[in-house]
């Protein structure tokens, strides 16, 4: 099979989720419009977590109002498209497992990565896509002289940023199979999300500022929207952007190793 | 126990961020210590006074039928569910005080240990409330097919409503007076504010009266959906 017909069978594969994530979501249209309140909630309490927190000082971490409401908006930006494309997935990972359905999924000539982490689309959290893309673009407009074609850059750090996401949260979920039981992962996992949330900034007060390098390159929380955002307010630094563009690459072959070796020692879960 | 530990390690790297930020020596007139003493308790408590296990196990029995069992027990749903929730954070708070016991006494926080009781009293007072609006959001599954999405909505409002997030003093002085006067302030921020020192008894005495006016509402509330609930509600299985 030639790359083109692999890349046209996935497309028609991810119509097809999407179809019938689409119809399930809307199926319960109350359910449906309480779980975009909740979003709305949730992503407004981030943002006035930082308004009230200006309203008593004028810079932290570094920058001003201005300039944290653009990585917050960013921040909850690459968060819905994460929520859109992967958390259903991630959520009910677990109970697949216990249940079995992971044996069938091995089985099907598709790749069983693409099988776990897509089937499952968030249609509720599009909308929150949209007013958190329109919040940045509005934060951006705030800045005095603000280059827009620094937007361009987004296009290789968005990418970046969901991979820490991505791949951690998928190493997590698969370490289920080694434990069998590892919901406290979860709550682990959601944990240690909440270090992205912040500006790496902030963790220059910790260790000397050496717990802020380990956030930008070992546990990379940093990329997802704090480095990304100093792509948009400062001059650019080239070890950034090479980090941006090398670490994808490092994580998603890591996570593949560590699913193999995981799958290596998975005993099924159905008779 | 990591959970909890991540959380207020954050909070706290934030909060000492921002006093390093600042050049006043405090922030709505407290200190740093004050703040990293709240920031300690209120995910302690913030995490006390709130229902996600059991309400969705209520949620869970009354949708698919299995609170046929609990309707033939002699003690009723709510009573059932009301002693398992208490009983679980009971043990849980024993066990989980120790973390922030534990942080106080190493950054020697101000907290004044003769308030606590007066402030868990508040709590558990509080998750009478609790319980309260998880029983109405079960109830709900009498007349909807999914429900779950509105124990996300009410959690999070009252993670927000409750000061957990930040201290309700710190916000703009109308917004804080009216967080003040609902009842769910009553669940963080005045124990904590009381522990700290940010607040006097007065403040204390009106979380209990806010609570009490308040679980009497939702008792009235819950006694209403209960009875149009089950008039509804047509159990089948063996």
């Amino acid at each position: 099979m030639s790359f083109a017909d692999t890349i046209k069978k996935y497309y028609i594969l991810y119509k097809s989720f999407f179809r019938a994530s689409f119809v399930a979501d809307l199926e319960f249209r109350f359910n449906f419009f309480i779980l975009i309140c909740a979003e709305f909630i949730w992503y407004s309490t981030q943002l006035i977590l930082y308004e009230v927190l200006y309203r008593h000082t004028s810079r932290l971490a570094g920058w001003n109002l201005d300039q944290m409401r653009v990585f917050i908006f960013l921040a909850l930006f690459v968060d819905s498209i994460y929520m859109i494309l992967w958390d259903p997935n991630f959520v009910k990972f677990a109970d697949d497992l216990r249940k079995g359905n992971l044996d069938l999924l091995l089985t099907k000539p598709v790749n069983e990565i693409f099988m776990l982490t897509s089937q499952k689309i968030s249609i509720s959290h599009v909308p929150c896509f949209f007013i958190t893309g329109g919040g940045l673009v509005w934060a951006l407009s705030q800045l005095p002289d603000f280059n827009w074609f620094k937007m361009l850059w987004l296009i290789i750090m968005i990418p970046s940023g969901l991979s820490v996401i991505f791949c951690g949260r998928f190493a997590l979920n698969a370490t289920t199979i080694l434990f069998q039981r590892a919901d406290f992962l979860q709550y682990v996992w959601f944990s240690l999300f909440r270090f992205g949330l912040r500006p790496d900034g902030i963790y220059g007060a910790v260790m000397n500022g050496f717990f802020r390098y380990i956030m930008i390159f070992i546990l990379p929380f940093a990329m997802v929207a704090s480095i990304p955002a100093r792509f948009l307010l400062e001059p650019l630094n080239p070890l950034y952007l090479i980090w941006g563009i090398l670490m994808p690459m490092i994580l998603l072959t890591l996570t593949q190793k560590y699913w193999n070796y995981c799958v290596r020692n998975y005993s099924s879960a159905s008779s | 126990m990591l959970q909890p530990l991540i959380s207020v390690g954050i909070e706290l790297i934030l909060w000492l961020a921002i006093f390093n930020a600042t050049d006043s020596l405090t922030i709505g007139g407290f200190d740093r210590n004050m703040y990293l003493a709240y920031v300690v308790w209120a995910p302690f408590l913030g995490r006390v006074g709130i229902s996600w296990m059991y309400e969705s196990m209520m949620v869970e029995e009354v949708a698919s039928g299995n609170i046929n069992i609990v309707l033939t027990r002699p003690i009723s749903f709510y009573e059932y569910y009301l002693s398992q929730l208490m009983g679980y954070k009971f043990t849980t708070t024993i066990v989980s005080i120790i973390i922030p016991l534990i942080i106080t006494q190493i950054y020697q926080l101000p907290i004044n240990y003769s308030r606590l009781p007066l402030a868990f009293s508040l709590v558990i007072c509080y998750l009478f409330l609790i319980h309260n609006l998880s029983f109405i959001v079960s109830t709900l599954a009498f007349f909807m097919t999914k429900v779950k999405s509105f124990t996300l909505v009410k959690n999070l409002s009252l993670w927000l409503l409750a000061g957990e997030l930040v201290p309700i003093d710190l916000m703009p002085a109308v917004l804080a007076k009216i967080l003040l006067i609902l009842p769910f302030s009553s669940g963080v921020y005045i124990p904590v504010a009381y522990m700290t020192g940010r607040c006097q008894i007065d403040l204390i005495y009106q979380g209990f009266i806010s609570v009490f006016v308040s679980f009497i509402l939702s008792s009235i509330l819950c006694r209403l959906l209960w009875s149009k609930g089950l008039r509804e509600y047509t159990g089948t299985g063996a």
